[in-house]
């Protein structure tokens, strides 16, 4: 996938960039508004993270030329301006989705799966891993042909985990993806433990290979290694 | 004591002591007065009767004095100079006793030395007395009466200002950006006055506003460092030679992290409160966002065994929704998070009030306190900042939070 992420924090883009890189997609930067504004120009992405607060514009006005120009880009807005208005202002231009710093790589990358495949793909939104596939759109996973039934949260982690393949991703991260802002509620982590033992079993169960990977109490991998 | 009570009682206080002073002392002056006239007659009267003593070798008859009563008696030798006294005597004509002023003398007649002592009544001298002091002391006394009077009058009214100055510094809101109202006076020091709360609130707002500018810019400027760091630490976990301790320290940095951000969301959202930027508000059915919550908070409850009662009736309330959900959140999430196994929890709505009461590890909490920022109970994992958000939601919506400890439930009550 081809994204391009516009964001001035040089840090925190070349993070992104080598998350997102990793996981095979290409990837464009632009630091500012008028290097946003050429690259679009000149080039068409699958996905576009669009940073509302840049040195030299306002990233709400870099999206209304995009929707203007009726273009298929999906875009997630990142922001450090967590409001809910701003929200629902991005959101009613046309963004596809709303991420507010700080955020997880993990969380980045099962959002622009998330958004490029309701972009792309709407009609056929089935993920498969060897053995497994799922059916996001009408919430169905079948290991080989056999049907399993899943909660809603281990569905969730499921699809998490399968937008991060042979990725590490931290429970805090999990935590954060699942309960959102309840994050503390479950902040012994036991919760967490709890929906990924049951996930696993479920899916052993119904014979697939145990493909999550515990990583020393930090967090949990999802490849076949 | 209110000014004009306190005015009054000086003024009440010198004026009657003023009052009696001046009276006691006219009174006095008058007497002295008065008398010196009845001894000049008295005197005149002595001479008649020496004169007559002298000539006739007798004393005149009583009856040749009009008004007087003299008096002869024989002595053995002359004693007595000229002498004026007071005294009591019997009017004989109007037959009873009255005050009176003497002069006793001694004088020689026909070689033998008598006494003579002559009496004038004071009566009509006195009546004569009282009139005067009445004429003088009666208006003064009314003048007196008029002064309180006008006093009376003229501070409620001077003061009229500095009494609307009071309600405009009562109703006085920091979080309105309404500004003070200046108040319309001739006064020279009020207007002082007023200028000077008008500088002064103007100095607190703006001071005020300043530090509610610089916790959000604070807040916002650090959230990009904490997403640097979260991606950090996102990036160094997927390094594949991590070893166990590393891995701990990654988590604890992670948990750090998310503490962090869990602070500066809720100083942010302190500060749009603050700011009344949550301001739109929708009619809420409360039961059902309270049945919700509880659903939410299944989870928690059921995997520690905590057992949830309810009594919720139906009411809708005016309410921004975001803040609702958070208000939920934060009461709720308090009594499951700082409950035992096994513990309760009792959540009640009704039109009057909607109350969180729950069993909990921690005794009594210092209900002082208890809403302020950054008080936490020692065993608390927060930041002390959930119930502060709760007062500020409350108090934004005119509600009342209360807090108390008994029989071992914290009782949190949210009276509409």
């Amino acid at each position: 996938m081809k994204i391009l992420v516009v964001e001035d924090e040089e840090l925190l883009r070349e993070n992104i960039i080598d998350y997102l890189k990793s996981e095979g997609n290409v990837c464009d930067i632009a630091a500012n508004f008028d290097a946003a504004d050429e690259k679009i120009a000149l080039y068409d992405y699958d996905c576009i993270l669009l940073d509302l607060t840049l040195p030299d514009g306002d990233g709400l006005k870099l999206l209304q030329l995009l929707k203007k120009q009726d273009r298929g880009e999906g875009v997630i807005i990142i922001t450090a301006r967590g409001s809910v208005d701003q929200r629902i202002e991005g959101l009613a231009l046309g963004a596809d989705d709303y991420l507010v710093k700080p955020f997880h790589l993990s969380e980045l990358s099962a959002r622009v799966m998330a958004v490029v495949r309701r972009r792309w793909f709407s009609g056929n939104d089935l993920v498969v891993f060897n053995e497994l596939s799922i059916d996001i759109k009408s919430k169905i996973v079948k290991v080989n042909a056999e049907l399993i039934s899943l909660t809603k949260k281990e569905f969730d982690l499921l699809v998490y985990f399968m937008s991060n393949r042979s990725k590490v991703i931290s429970k805090s991260a999990l935590v954060t993806h699942i309960w959102g802002d309840h994050a503390d509620m479950a902040d012994s982590f036991d919760f967490v433990y709890t929906h990924m033992k049951n996930l696993r079993r479920k899916l052993v169960d119904a014979g697939c290979k145990d493909y999550f990977h515990s990583i020393y109490g930090v967090g949990y991998k999802f490849a076949d290694l | 004591m209110k000014l004009f009570t306190a005015y009054n009682r000086v003024l009440l206080i010198t004026g009657s002591l003023g009052l009696l002073a001046i009276g006691y002392l006219f009174y006095h002056t008058l007497g002295n007065y008065l008398d010196r006239q009845i001894d000049n007659y008295l005197v005149e009267e002595l001479l008649e009767v020496k004169d007559y003593a002298a000539k006739k070798e007798n004393f005149p008859a009583h009856v040749a004095f009009e008004d007087l009563v003299i008096e002869y008696h024989r002595i053995p030798k002359l004693k007595r100079k000229r002498h004026f006294g007071d005294t009591v005597f019997y009017n004989a004509k109007k037959k009873l006793s009255e005050t009176g002023r003497y002069l006793e003398e001694d004088l020689v007649m026909a070689s033998e030395t008598y006494r003579v002592k002559i009496i004038a009544s004071k009566i009509a001298h006195i009546d004569q007395a009282k009139s005067i002091f009445l004429v003088i002391i009666l208006p003064v006394f009314g003048l007196l009466l008029l002064l309180l009077l006008v006093s009376h009058y003229m501070i409620k009214r001077i003061w009229l200002p500095f009494r609307q100055l009071l309600i405009n510094l009562k109703s006085f809101n920091l979080n309105q950006e309404q500004d003070f109202v200046q108040v319309p006076t001739s006064i020279a020091e009020f207007r002082e006055l007023n200028d000077a709360i008008v500088d002064i609130s103007q100095r607190v707002r703006s001071d005020y506003r300043q530090i509610k500018l610089f916790t959000e810019n604070a807040s916002h400027e650090m959230m990009t460092p904490i997403a640097v760091i979260n991606a950090k630490l996102d990036t160094m976990l997927q390094s594949s030679d991590l070893d166990e301790e590393q891995s701990r320290n990654l988590a604890d940095l992670y948990r750090a992290t998310a503490k962090l951000t869990k602070l500066n969301q809720s100083l942010l959202l302190l500060v749009k409160i603050d700011n009344n930027l949550l301001n739109d508000r929708a009619q809420l059915n409360f039961k059902e966002m309270v049945a919700e919550k509880l659903v939410y908070f299944q989870e928690f409850t059921q995997r520690r065994n905590i057992s949830v009662d309810t009594e919720l009736e139906t009411h809708a309330l005016l309410m921004n929704r975001y803040l609702a959900d958070i208000l939920l959140d934060n009461l709720i999430g308090n009594a499951v998070r700082h409950n035992y196994e096994g513990g309760n929890i009792v959540v009640k709505l009704d039109r009057k009030s909607f109350s969180v009461s729950n069993t909990g590890i921690e005794g009594a909490l210092d209900s002082t306190v208890v809403f302020e920022r950054f008080y936490k109970s020692p065993s608390s994992e927060g930041m002390g900042l959930g119930l502060a958000i709760v007062k500020q939601i409350v108090e934004l919506h005119q509600f009342r939070i209360s807090y108390d400890y008994q029989g071992g439930r914290h009782n949190f009550v949210v009276s509409f």
